[in-house]
C-alpha cells in the first residue's frame, strides 16, 4: 500500500504524458484523479496506522543494490504519516488551483506528480541511499516548474535553487556515505545505523558527518547563512510552485534534521548543540525581520518562511541538548507540528498572495488595500491563514511554537527569550501585512478586484479549513506524531 | 608454469572476437571502395553483424576461468570479456549514428571499417598482457580513431583537430613505449606476470620513472590532465558520432589497460601509484570542469566534461588495490558513461546536422521543436551531473564509496564540490533546451540510426539507474583478472 501510496502519482504522470496533445482538460483532469487517488491511499495508511505500533509501520523491503547493501527499504512512523498526508493534499490543492491554467500542460501535470513521488518516498524510506534518491527526484522537477513557469528572473533562480540544493545534496551523500562505510556490515538501512549509532565514539569523523549533513539538510531547511536561494527560488516559482516549494520541500530538510540528523547521532547534535541553537536563533530573527523590510508580498511570505522553519531546528537542538524524555518530546513534538502547519499556512498563504497577482498583475504592498470591502471572502481567508502564521491560539502555528518554547524554556531562559522575540517579530510582520491591505482604502488607480472563483475558494478554503482543525482538534495531529516521537526521544 | 605456458601458445580459440572484427574489417576495404548508391550502407550492415557475433563469443568469457593464451601474452579472463562488450557495445551504439550522420555520402562505406579497426584494437588493449602487445594495441586504437575524426577530408577544423589528434598521440605513445622498455629492461620480460613478480629488487627511482613515462600513453587516450591537451580540438573538429566515439572507445580500453597493468605489473606499492593516481583524477575532475564552464561550443563543453568524468573514474582506480568495490565501481561507471555520453553525441549530431553548428543557439528551445532529442539530451546531462535515478548517479556513488573506503576520502569530498560545480554546466544546457522559446523552428533529423542509437543509450541509462544491479553485477564479473 505504502509501495502504492509513493508510485501513483508518478505512474499518473506518466499516463498523463501519453495523452493528446489538444485536450490540456483531459490532462488537468487526469492530474487531478491521480492527486486525489493519491490522498485516498495516504488515507487509507493513515486509517491502518497504529498509534502504538511504532515508527516501521507498513514496512515493505526488496533488494535494490545488493552489493553494497542498499534496499528499497520503506516504513511509515507518525511524522512521515503527517507530511505523506500533507503532501497528498497539497499535491491535490495544487491540482485544482492551476485546473485549466498554464500552458504546456503535459509536462507541468507530470513534474508536479513526479515531485509528489519524490516527496512521499522521502518520508517513508528507511535507507539512506533511497532517501537521497527521492530527495533529488524532488529536486529535478522543482528546477523545471522554475525555469519554465516562473516569472521574470526565472532562470537565474531555477539555476540558483539547484546549484545550491545540489551542493547541499552531495555533502549530505558524503555523509551517507561515511555513516555507511561506519557500520559493521556496511548497510543503508536507517533502522540499523539508528539502533547502532556507529560514529558515537569518533569524536572527529562524528563531527564531520554531523556538518555534511547539516549542510544538507540546512539548504533545504533553510537555515541562515544556507538560506540565500530561497527568496529568489519563492518569488520567482509560480504560485502552484511555490506552494510546493515552501509548503513541502522545506520539510525535506526539517524531516532529515528529525528523522535522520537527530536518532543517528544524538550526541554529536548535543556536542554542537549550542551552534545549532544559535543558527536556529539567528535563523528565526532573521526571518522576521527580513520579512518586515520587504514590500513584495511574495517575497515576505518567502522570508516568513525561514523564521517558521527556524522552529524545527531549534525543537531538534533543543530535544538533543536536555535530558528530560518529557522535554525531548515537547520539543520534537513542536518541530514537527511546525512543519506541518507551516505546510498549510505558507501553503495558503503563497496560493492568496497569487490570487492577488493574478487579478492586480503586482504584488507591491502599497498597490493594495481595503480589501476586506471588495473582496470578503479572499480578505476572510487571508486573515485567517495570516493570524494562524502570526501563531494565534486555535489555530495551527501556536500548538506548534508554544511546544517549542515550552521545550526551550527548560534548556534556559535565554533561548526562549529570544525566540520570543522572533515570534513577536513574525506576529509584527503579519498584523502590518493585514493592516495595509485589508485594511485601509485602495490607493487610487487601483483597479476593482473581481471576486474569488471556485476553484480558488476550495483550495485555499482547504488549507484554512485544515488549520482550524489542527488548532481546535490538535489531538488529531498529535496523536501520530506523539507515537514517534516517543521512540525518537529515547536515546 | 613452462608447461602451461607452452600447451597454450596458438589457442586461436581466445581471440575470436577480435578474428571476426578484423576479418571483417579487411574483407570491407575493397567493397567501401567500390561501392555506389544504395550499397555503401552494404559495410555497416556488415559491420553490425560482426559486432553482434563478437558480442556472442565474447560474452561467455565472463564466467570463464582466467587462461592464458599465445605463449601467456594474451588473457582469457572474465576482465577481459567485460571490457570487450562494453567496447562492443560502445562500437555498436557509434555505428548506428555514424551511419545515421554519413546517409548517402562516401564516408557511409568508409566509417565502419575504422570504427572495427579501433574496435579491435581497444579489445586487445584489454587483453594483452605483454609490453610488446600493449603498445601495438594502443596504435591500433589510435589510428582508426584519427581517420574518424578525419572522415570528412575536406573540413578545415577535421584537419585540424586530426593534426593535433596525431601529433599529440604519436609522441604520447612514443614516451609511452620508452617507459616500457625501462620495465623491461629491469626485468629482462615482456610479460606482465613476471614483471610483476620480477620488480621487487629493482630500484624504486626506476620504476617510479617508468610508471610515470606508462602513463603518459595511458594518460593521452584517457584524457587525464595534463595529456588532455588535444581532447577538446579533436572533439569541436570531428563530426559528433566521431567524437562520441572517440569520447568513450579509446578511454574504456585505456582504463582497461591500465588496470591490468597496474594490478598484473605494478602490485605491493613498488610505486606509490594509488596517492599518484589520486592527485591526477583531483587535477584532473577539477580542471575538466572548471574548463567546460566557459565553452560555448557543446561538442568542446562534452569534451572537457568527459575529461572530468575521465577523473572521477580514476578516483576508483587509485583505490583498486584497497578495496574489492573499486574494480566494479570502475566498470559499472564506464558503462554508465558510455550510455550518457553516446546519448549526448548522438543528440548532438542531430543538432549539427540541423543547423549546421553545435552552440547554444543551436539547441535553444530544442525541447519546443524536438522534444524527444530534447528529453534524450536532457536526461543524459543529468545523469552525467549523477542525478538519480539515473546511471550517472549509481556510477557516481560506487566511485566515491570506493575512494573513501580506499582510504581517500579528502578526494571524495573534491570530487562531490566538483560534481556540484558540474550541475552549473550540464543545468545551462538543459535550461537553454526548456528555459527559451526556439530561434527557429526546424524539424530534427529523423533518421533511424540516431534514433536507435539514442533510444538504446537513453535506455540503458534509466534502467542501470534505476536497477543498478544490472550492469554491477556483470561489473562485478569482470573484475577477476588472470593474475
Amino acid at each position: 500500500m505504502l509501495t502504492t501510496t509513493i508510485f501513483l502519482p508518478l505512474l499518473t504522470g506518466l499516463v498523463v504524458l501519453t495523452l493528446p496533445h489538444n485536450r490540456p482538460d483531459l490532462v488537468r483532469g487526469t492530474a487531478l484523479v491521480g492527486a486525489v487517488l493519491t490522498l485516498i491511499a495516504a488515507i487509507i495508511l493513515w486509517v491502518g496506522f497504529d498509534p502504538s505500533g511504532g515508527n516501521l509501520q507498513w514496512r515493505m523491503t526488496a533488494p535494490w543494490i545488493p552489493a553494497i547493501g542498499a534496499s528499497y527499504d520503506i516504513a511509515i512512523g507518525g511524522i512521515s504519516l503527517a507530511l505523506i498526508l500533507l503532501t497528498a493534499v497539497l499535491l491535490t490543492v495544487v491540482m485544482v488551483y492551476v485546473f485549466g491554467e498554464r500552458d504546456r500542460a503535459h509536462a507541468h501535470a507530470f513534474l508536479f506528480l513526479l515531485l509528489g513521488t519524490g516527496l512521499i518516498g522521502l518520508f517513508a524510506a528507511q535507507d539512506l541511499l533511497l532517501f537521497y534518491l527521492f530527495f533529488e527526484v524532488g529536486l529535478v522537477p522543482m528546477y523545471f516548474i522554475v525555469g519554465i513557469w516562473g516569472g521574470e528572473r526565472r532562470r537565474y533562480a531555477a539555476l540558483k535553487f539547484f546549484l545550491y540544493t545540489r551542493a547541499g545534496s552531495l555533502a549530505m551523500l558524503l555523509g551517507f556515505l561515511a555513516l555507511y562505510l561506519a557500520m559493521e556490515p556496511h548497510t543503508f538501512s536507517l533502522p540499523a545505523i539508528i539502533t547502532a549509532k556507529p560514529l558515537a565514539h569518533a569524536p572527529l569523523a562524528s563531527a564531520l558527518v554531523f556538518f555534511a549533513l547539516l549542510i544538507g539538510f540546512g539548504v533545504k531547511l533553510p537555515i541562515v547563512p544556507l538560506h540565500n536561494w530561497l527568496p529568489d527560488a519563492h518569488v520567482e516559482a509560480p504560485t502552484e510552485g511555490s506552494v510546493v516549494l515552501a509548503g513541502l520541500q522545506l520539510k525535506m530538510g526539517g524531516y532529515g534534521l528529525v528523522a535522520i540528523l537527530l536518532p543517528a547521532m544524538p550526541e554529536t547534535v548535543a556536542r554542537f548543540g549550542w551552534l545549532l541553537v544559535i543558527i536556529a536563533l539567528l535563523s528565526l530573527l532573521y526571518g522576521a525581520l527580513a520579512a518586515l523590510a520587504q514590500s513584495d508580498m511574495k517575497r515576505l511570505v518567502a522570508y516568513t518562511s525561514i523564521n517558521h522553519m527556524a522552529y524545527v531546528a531549534l525543537g531538534v537542538a533543543v530535544a538533543a541538548m536536555t535530558g528530560s524524555v518529557a522535554a525531548r518530546q515537547l520539543a520534537l513534538n513542536g518541530a514537527a507540528v511546525q512543519m506541518v502547519s507551516h505546510g498549510v499556512l505558507t501553503g495558503g498563504m503563497f496560493l492568496m498572495v497569487g490570487m492577488l497577482q493574478h487579478r492586480a498583475g503586482t504584488r507591491e504592498i502599497d498597490r493594495f488595500g481595503g480589501l476586506i470591502g471588495s473582496m470578503p471572502a479572499f480578505s476572510g481567508l487571508f486573515g485567517l491563514l495570516a493570524f494562524g502564521s502570526l501563531g494565534l491560539p486555535g489555530l495551527s502555528g501556536f500548538i506548534a511554537e508554544f511546544q517549542v518554547i515550552g521545550a526551550a524554556l527548560q534548556l534556559s531562559l535565554w533561548v526562549a527569550a529570544v525566540t520570543v522575540l522572533g515570534l513577536i517579530l513574525a506576529t509584527g510582520v503579519y498584523l502590518l501585512l493585514m493592516a495595509r491591505t485589508l485594511m485601509g482604502t485602495p490607493p487610487p488607480g487601483a483597479d476593482a478586484l473581481t471576486a474569488l472563483s471556485s476553484r480558488e475558494a476550495w483550495s485555499a478554503g482547504t488549507l484554512a479549513a485544515l488549520s482550524v482543525l489542527i488548532g481546535i482538534l490538535p489531538a488529531v495531529l498529535i496523536a501520530a506524531v506523539d507515537s514517534a516521537t516517543r521512540i525518537l526521544a529515547q536515546f | 608454469m613452462p608447461e602451461a605456458a607452452s600447451m597454450s601458445c596458438m589457442d586461436l580459440g581466445a581471440v575470436v572476437p577480435e578474428m571476426v572484427l578484423a576479418g571483417l574489417a579487411l574483407a570491407l576495404v575493397p567493397i567501401a571502395g567500390w561501392a555506389r548508391g544504395p550499397w555503401r550502407r552494404f559495410p555497416a550492415w556488415v559491420a553490425l553483424l560482426g559486432l553482434l557475433i563478437a558480442m556472442g563469443v565474447t560474452a561467455p568469457m565472463l564466467i570463464a576461468a582466467p587462461r592464458e593464451a599465445f605463449c601467456g601474452t594474451y588473457a582469457v579472463d572474465p576482465f577481459r570479456g567485460f571490457y570487450q562488450l562494453v567496447i562492443e557495445a560502445g562500437a555498436i551504439i557509434t555505428l548506428f549514428a555514424l551511419a545515421a550522420h554519413f546517409r548517402g555520402t562516401e564516408q557511409e562505406a568508409q566509417a565502419p571499417i575504422a570504427l572495427l579497426m579501433a574496435s579491435v584494437g581497444g579489445m586487445g588493449l584489454a587483453a594483452a598482457t605483454d609490453l610488446g602487445l600493449i603498445v601495438l594495441f594502443l596504435q591500433m586504437v589510435s589510428f582508426p580513431s584519427y581517420l574518424l575524426v578525419l572522415l570528412v577530408r575536406s573540413d578545415k577544423p577535421a584537419q585540424e583537430a586530426t593534426f593535433k589528434y596525431f601529433l599529440y598521440g604519436a609522441a604520447a605513445l612514443a614516451v609511452m613505449a620508452y617507459g616500457l622498455t625501462f620495465l623491461f629492461g629491469l626485468t629482462g620480460s615482456l610479460n606482465l606476470r613476471i614483471i610483476g613478480t620480477s620488480l621487487a629488487g629493482a630500484d624504486r627511482a626506476w620504476i617510479a620513472l617508468a610508471f610515470g613515462l606508462v602513463l603518459v600513453g595511458y594518460g593521452f587516450e584517457m584524457t587525464l590532465v595534463p595529456f588532455h591537451v588535444w581532447a577538446p580540438d579533436a572533439f569541436q573538429g570531428a563530426t559528433a558520432p566521431a567524437s562520441g566515439f572517440v569520447s568513450v572507445v579509446p578511454k574504456v580500453a585505456a582504463f582497461a589497460g591500465l588496470l591490468r597493468l597496474l594490478l598484473e605489473a605494478l602490485p605491493h606499492n613498488l610505486v606509490p601509484w594509488p596517492a599518484m593516481l589520486a592527485i591526477i583524477a583531483a587535477v584532473t575532475m577539477s580542471f575538466g570542469n572548471l574548463m567546460a564552464l566557459r565553452q560555448t561550443s557543446l561538442k568542446r563543453l562534452l569534451a572537457y566534461s568527459s575529461i572530468a568524468q575521465a577523473g572521477y573514474m580514476l578516483m576508483a582506480v587509485a583505490a583498486a588495490e584497497r578495496t574489492p568495490s573499486a574494480m566494479p565501481a570502475v566498470g559499472y561507471y564506464l558503462v554508465a558513461y558510455l550510455c550518457m555520453n553516446l546519448a549526448a553525441f548522438a543528440v548532438l549530431a542531430q543538432v549539427e546536422r540541423m543547423f549546421g553548428r553545435d552552440d547554444y543557439v543551436a539547441i535553444r528551445g530544442l525541447g519546443r521543436c524536438a522534444p524527444w532529442s530534447a528529453a534524450a539530451l536532457a536526461l543524459a546531462l543529468l545523469s552525467l551531473a549523477g542525478i538519480p535515478p539515473l546511471a550517472g548517479f549509481a556510477g557516481k556513488v560506487f566511485l566515491l564509496m570506493a575512494a573513501i573506503a580506499g582510504g581517500f576520502a579528502w578526494l571524495a569530498v573534491v570530487a562531490a564540490l566538483n560534481m556540484a560545480l558540474a550541475l552549473y554546466y550540464y543545468a545551462a544546457i538543459v535550461a537553454e533546451m526548456y528555459f527559451h522559446e526556439p530561434e527557429r523552428t526546424k524539424a530534427v533529423a529523423a533518421r533511424a540510426g540516431y534514433a536507435w542509437a539514442i533510444g538504446l543509450c537513453t535506455a540503458g541509462t534509466i534502467a542501470f539507474g534505476a536497477i543498478p544491479t544490472l550492469a554491477l553485477s556483470v561489473a562485478q564479473l569482470g573484475s577477476s583478472m588472470l593474475r
